[in-house]
This record gives C-alpha cells, structure tokens and sequence, in this order.
C-alpha cells in the first residue's frame, strides 16, 4: 500500500498527517475542493457520495505530485461501502415525493446507483481499467483486502485506487481510500 | 423580457448546479451547449423540467430543445410566448 486517506465529516488524514481544515461535514467537501482541486467544476452537480469519492481520490493522488492525466488501463478503481447511493436516491425521491409537484431531476437520477463514483474517478483521470463498486454489510478489511487483491489477477492491472467510501447523507460519511501497487 | 432574461439565468444558475457563476456572467446571447456554457445531455434534460416546474412548459418533443436552447436570450423568447403560469 503506497498512500492512503482518510475523510470523515470532521477529519482529514493524509497518509498518517491530519490536514488542516475549517468547515465540517458537506462544507469540508467544499473547502477541500477549493483549496486543492478548484478545477473541476462539475464536482458541484454530483451526489455526496461522488463528492466524497472524488476529493479523496484526489488527495490521494496528489500526493505523488505532478498529475499528467494520460489515459491508461493499468490501474483500477475498487470501491466498497454499506450505504450504496442512499443520500442520491433520497434526494431523488424528493423530486417525485408529491403528485402535485412531480418534476423527476434528471441530473438527481443519474446518480441512484453506488458505482457511478468509481466512474467520476475514473472520468476524472482516464482510467480505462476495471472498475467496481461493492456493496458489503459493513466495513470488513479482511472483505476489501481479498477482492483487491483478486483483482490484480487479471493481467493488465498492476495498481489499484481502493478502499470504503460511504455516506447516509450529505453530513454523514466515511471514507478510507488507499493507493495499491502490484 | 430584461427581468425574464436575468429571472432565467438564476433558475439556470440554481438549477444546474453553476457554483461560482453570477448571472451577469452569463452573456443571454452566447451558446448554452458546447463551447459556451459547457452544458451536456443531462443539463438539457434538467433544463426542460425547469421550464415545466416554473413556467408550465411541457415540451412534447424533447428534440425542439435544441432549438429552444441556443442561447438564454432564444429560450426567454421562447418562455414568454408559452408560458402557462
């Protein structure tokens, strides 16, 4: 494992070093994109999930410093968590909730299902590898390690941006991603 | 239509989500799509259940969207000529 991690709603580690902050919750989000992405503004249109996914991920990959963006199919992108894409549906949900204002978002609806994180990530960086997102009862190193692992069985990936990424909404979440090399 | 024209670029502001974006940056008779704005697919979906949910604009054919966003000047025309409430 060369780096890793962690976002929680009051926290931000980066390989071991806590990051200075200000904002809590789906603020920190925010300030974090604002101080070290800035660049991406269609991180304003995703669900907290993908929020949360992609400022770690990226983070994460800052890490190792000058970022050249070169598609490659090398690295995969494995993600588990235990609340699929509950903040997304429910803010969905709220756009069809009542008969009388049923206005279906699109932009909402795009992002009811767990993995389309994975693929902002993947987007983001040009990746063409696997990518997958798993949805497991609850954080299980042991679970995560044995399917990472399993994945650099196949002959093309030899890294993996992987690890938990989870929210029940936009207050509330995990994450803990880590950067894996063969 | 002035007050239209500023009224629909903060509805387009909100809701798509343009952090960052002021009505006044948003020239009415630039292109929304492209290089303009640097709207996509699901921008234009979400532009036609606003038109719905704030004008009572049902668009029966979704594919007059691109006529009817060109630019937010075209679609305030268009808002202004249809409206239902």
């Amino acid at each position: 494992m060369k780096h890793n991690v962690i976002i929680t709603p009051d926290k931000v580690i980066v390989d071991g070093n806590e990051l200075k902050h200000n904002e809590k919750g789906s603020a920190l989000l925010t300030e974090l994109y604002r101080n070290h992405i800035g660049d991406y503004p269609k991180f304003f249109k995703m669900d907290t999930l993908s929020k949360l996914g992609f400022i770690t991920s990226e983070l994460l990959l800052n890490i190792e410093g000058d970022r050249d963006f070169e598609p490659r199919e090398d690295r995969a992108v494995i993600l588990f968590n235990r609340n699929a894409s509950l903040q997304a549906d429910t803010h969905y949900q709220s756009t069809i909730q009542d008969p009388k204002h049923f206005f279906p978002s699109p932009a909402a609806f795009v992002y009811t299902l767990p993995n389309i994180v994975t693929g902002e990530i993947a987007i983001r960086n040009k990746y063409f590898g696997e990518t997958s997102f798993i949805v497991i009862d609850d954080y299980d190193e042991q679970i995560i390690m044995k399917n990472l692992i399993n994945a650099f069985q196949d002959p093309v990936t030899t890294s993996i941006i992987g690890g938990w990424v989870d929210c029940s909404d936009e207050e509330h979440f995990e994450a803990k991603i880590f950067l894996m090399e063969k | 239509m002035d007050e239209l024209i500023y009224t629909l670029k903060q509805q387009i502001i909100e809701a798509l989500n343009l952090e960052d974006m002021k009505p006044e940056d948003i020239d009415e008779n630039a292109t929304l799509f492209g290089e303009g704005l640097g709207l996509d697919s699901i921008d234009a979906l979400e532009l036609i259940v606003m038109m719905e949910k704030n004008y009572g604009i049902k668009l029966q054919d979704p594919a007059k969207g691109k006529e009817i966003f060109k630019s937010v000047a075209v679609m305030a025309d268009f808002i202004a000529k249809n409206r239902t409430k």
